[in-house]
């Protein structure tokens, strides 16, 4: 064999090498853009804001199921009991100073840009200043008054004088007023139109900010100088004086009647002959929605949400997951009856005898139709189907009924004993324990459930209901109660229950509680009527502090009139053994150290 | 063998590793007590109720040391030796607001007393429970502070000897006090946890209502 020499190997080689040389080197990059790049640009400023959109999730949400279970809406049913005493003195804290600077950099961005026309350059530049403004909002909400940065864009070089960019915390209502008037300034540039999924801010979205920022600071300024001792820093960084209350209710009042009167939204009402389903559809079907203003948007394929998937009832599974959490008795007995305020289900006579139902709906009989809108009761349908809560036999033996359980989808001779959905005390895993599923927000579609698609509903932060019950509660506070019974009876009738002919302020409480089930609204409406800490004292001897569940059994008395019947138990909750306890220094966040550190100039809050 | 040989090397290795970089763990003790008059006082132990806070001055960054005080008005820390600052938490405990600063020179050991001004004081209690499980009783109840208003008065029954408005098992709160001298009777016999209880240990509670938590009698065991 021939061998070829190395001199042309390297000859070869060399030809190989420089063959192979592309430009490489002087491609473009298409990960990183230069702001003339973006600015330009329609399409890259739309992502910029959908990246914005996409990072102001806070508090409770569907994406964290269990931030549904640590206060008086639901129940952690999944493993073991979750003993958790007091909340954190960093709970649902928001400190998002990065976000605030990007949104800066991007006006910056926007504003210097020539190609994009006026009109819709404004446009952009108030939804970005609204993003902006809700940060702030949720901020405050937590931590009171927080240094207010305006557009600055600070940045640092070696050696500068850093109190420069050490601005004070501002009053806290200093903050609200910031808010308002930051939506003040930007409402008439955005869109009138209700956007189809109600997942961009428009106009009417900016002044529902408005009207929450207004009502809150309204019954913070009311409420906490109603307290034993008000919480409040020297320097007002914490506490509204109450001199200012009467202002803020009147301007709650225009911004949320603004929204009621524009005519682009209304409190749905589809199908007046089902309420239940009518109130279902109303928060929770996309289509054609005219009530939820802005939401959470979800979107299979790509961004979905696990929360169906989580909860579902296990005759309804379609995965592994499911029951991870449900409804406790507290908030289905704080939903009304028809024909009677007090919600208090009727499982037991005046002398402690079981009252009998035929079938475990009856129980549930002339409830709010809201409930069965936002909760799945012990017999009623989802998807078409009967999710069956039973957890047990209740067996006659000698007089006395006893109680006979077994395992998941067990019978007898007498039938079912214990349903696959349970309710159980045990440790287990996969199996409700509270004797009610979660409806609002449970997605009827197809393999919703699965860990592969998951669910695509979206998670409403501001709606029309909540429009009218500001309007409601302002109206109130100023003294036109009149006004104020004609708002809260637009809710009532919606739902379905008598109208009010008088009221007070633990009517708006009573409402929201039951209208605004699971959307982070109850925790902030306990902190701003100043009721938290009354309400969740940490005794076990509150009922309002403990958590409760209903056990539904079938009665095997054969012979007898009620055998085939139902009685239900009303206990303890197994799985939530500590009382709720909100203690004064909940209020407001705790400031973090590093905090200081970087920024003497922040004071601490009360109780720090 | 030579396996042995790689192993005995190893270790070598490992125990060469642990050089003098570290700091002597700190040998200096600050302890004491809050008081009233001298007298500590009885509060909430658990869940970290009752804090101080300590600061070393003249650093750079003054994050504090949290310190507990324990149910018995008790406080330890083991820290370096240094000049420190004790300050108490803001609104933080059953009494007017207190931020006094104590000034600390560590050298050894410290004993401190922390001294505040209770807004109630519960004195004089006595405790007992019955073969049949009823708890009767009386302590008096000294309003400390002439604005001070009562939010309740508590009577709290746990099976440990860490008794508070959280770690109990019975708890039974009273929104008025007639006349100082305070009788106490409550029915435990129908109570499970108590009937199977080897041991109980009872404690009153007074919380003000401008106080964020109660103070407490003395730890009394009833069984």
């Amino acid at each position: 064999m021939k061998r070829i020499s190395n001199k042309y190997k390297a000859l070869i080689l060399l030809a190989l090498f420089s063959a192979s040389c592309n430009k490489i080197l002087d491609q473009n990059p298409d990960q990183i853009l230069t702001e003339e790049q973006v600015y330009t640009d329609e399409i890259m400023i739309k992502s910029v804001l959908a990246n914005y959109y996409g990072r102001i999730q806070y508090g409770q949400r569907t994406d964290d199921s269990y931030s549904f279970t640590i206060l008086d809406e639901a129940g952690k049913s999944d493993g073991g009991p979750d003993n958790i005493q007091t909340y954190s003195d960093t709970q649902w804290r928001v400190y998002d100073y990065t976000l605030i600077r990007n949104i800066n950099q991007f006006l910056l961005g926007l504003r210097a840009s020539s190609t994009i026309d006026e009109e819709k350059r404004i446009g952009y530049e108030a939804e970005a200043r609204f993003i902006r403004a809700w940060v702030y909002f949720n901020m405050a909400k937590g931590l009171g008054g927080m240094p207010i940065v305006g557009d600055e864009v600070f940045e640092y070089v070696p050696g500068m004088d850093i109190t420069a960019l050490q601005y004070p915390r501002s009053t806290e209502a200093g903050i609200y007023d910031y808010i308002i008037s930051e939506i003040d300034a930007i409402k008439d540039n955005m869109s009138d139109a209700p956007a189809t999924k109600a997942e961009r801010a428009n106009k009417w979205t900016a002044l529902m900010l408005k009207a929450r920022a207004a009502i809150y600071a309204g019954s913070i300024a009311n409420y906490n100088n109603k307290m034993a001792s008000p919480i409040r820093t020297s320097g007002g960084e914490v506490g509204i004086p109450a001199a200012d209350a009467g202002k803020y209710y009147q301007l709650a009042l225009e911004a949320s009647e603004q929204v009621i009167n524009s005519g682009k939204y209304n409190l749905m009402l589809k199908k007046p002959d089902d309420l239940s389903r009518n109130f279902y559809e109303a928060i929770n079907v996309k289509e054609n929605n005219t009530e939820v203003i802005w939401a959470k948007d979800y979107i299979y394929p790509g961004q979905t949400v696990e929360f169906t998937k989580l909860n579902i009832p296990a005759s309804h599974a379609e995965d592994i997951d499911r029951a991870y959490a449900g409804p406790i008795l507290n908030l289905v007995e704080d939903f009304e009856y028809t024909n009677s305020r007090n919600g208090e289900l009727k499982t037991k006579d005046a002398s402690g005898n079981y009252i009998f139902y035929n079938s475990p709906l009856d129980l549930f009989k002339d409830k709010d139709p809201r409930l069965a809108g936002s909760i799945i009761l012990p017999g009623s349908d989802f998807k078409g189907e009967t999710v069956v809560l039973q957890a047990g036999q209740k067996v006659l033996q000698d007089g006395v009924y006893v109680n006979k359980t077994g395992d998941l989808g067990s019978s007898d001779a007498n039938g079912l004993i214990t349903s696959e959905n349970g309710p159980i005390t045990s440790n287990v895993q996969y199996v409700n324990k509270t004797g009610f599923f979660f409806r609002k927000f449970l997605d009827e579609t197809p393999l919703a459930s699965t860990r592969g698609r998951n669910s695509d509903l979206w998670y409403p932060r501001f709606r029309f209901a909540e429009a009218v019950l500001i309007a409601s509660e302002a109206a109130l506070e100023l003294g036109n109660t009149a006004k104020g019974l004609t708002y809260i009876n637009q809710i009532r009738t919606r739902a379905g229950i008598p109208s009010l002919t008088s009221m007070t302020i633990d009517d708006i409480i009573q409402e929201r509680r039951v209208e605004f089930a699971f959307e982070n609204h109850r925790y902030w409406d306990l902190k701003r009527f100043r009721l938290a800490d009354k309400i969740w004292n940490g005794s076990n001897q509150n009922p309002n502090a403990m958590q409760y569940a209903l056990f539904p059994y079938k009665v095997v008395a054969p012979g007898t009139a009620n055998h085939g019947k139902w009685v239900f138990d009303k206990q303890l909750f197994n799985n939530s053994p500590n009382p709720r306890f909100f203690q004064m220094k909940h209020y407001y966040n705790f400031i973090d150290q590093a905090w200081v550190d970087n920024n003497p100039k922040i004071v601490r809050n009360p109780f720090q | 063998m030579k396996r042995l040989l790689y192993a005995l090397i190893a270790t070598a290795l490992f125990i060469q590793g642990c050089g003098k970089d570290n700091y002597e763990e700190p040998e200096s003790v600050i302890s004491g007590k809050v008081t009233f008059n001298g007298v500590p006082l009885n509060l909430k132990g658990t869940d970290q109720a009752v804090q101080l806070k300590l600061y070393q001055p003249g650093y750079q960054l003054n994050a504090e040391v949290p310190v507990y005080v324990a149910q018995d008005g008790s406080f330890k820390v083991k820290i370096f030796d240094g000049q420190y600052k004790l300050v108490g938490r803001n609104n933080n405990g059953p009494w007017i607001n207190a931020t006094d600063t104590v000034n600390i020179d560590l050298k050894g050991n410290a004993e401190i007393t922390y001294e505040v001004n209770p807004y109630f004081l519960v004195e004089n209690t006595s405790l007992s429970l019955s073969g049949d499980n009823k708890l009767t009783g009386n302590f008096s109840i000294t309003k400390n502070v002439a604005t001070a208003n009562m939010s309740y008065y508590t009577v709290l029954v746990s099976k440990t000897a860490f008794v508070d408005d959280v770690s109990n098992f019975y708890r039974k709160d009273y929104n008025t006090a007639s006349g100082n001298t305070v009788s106490v009777s409550e029915d435990l016999s129908s109570n499970e946890t108590a009937k199977n209880a080897t041991a109980l240990f009872a404690r009153i509670g007074i919380r003000a209502s401008s106080a964020d938590q109660a103070i407490y009698s003395e730890v009394i065991k009833i069984k």
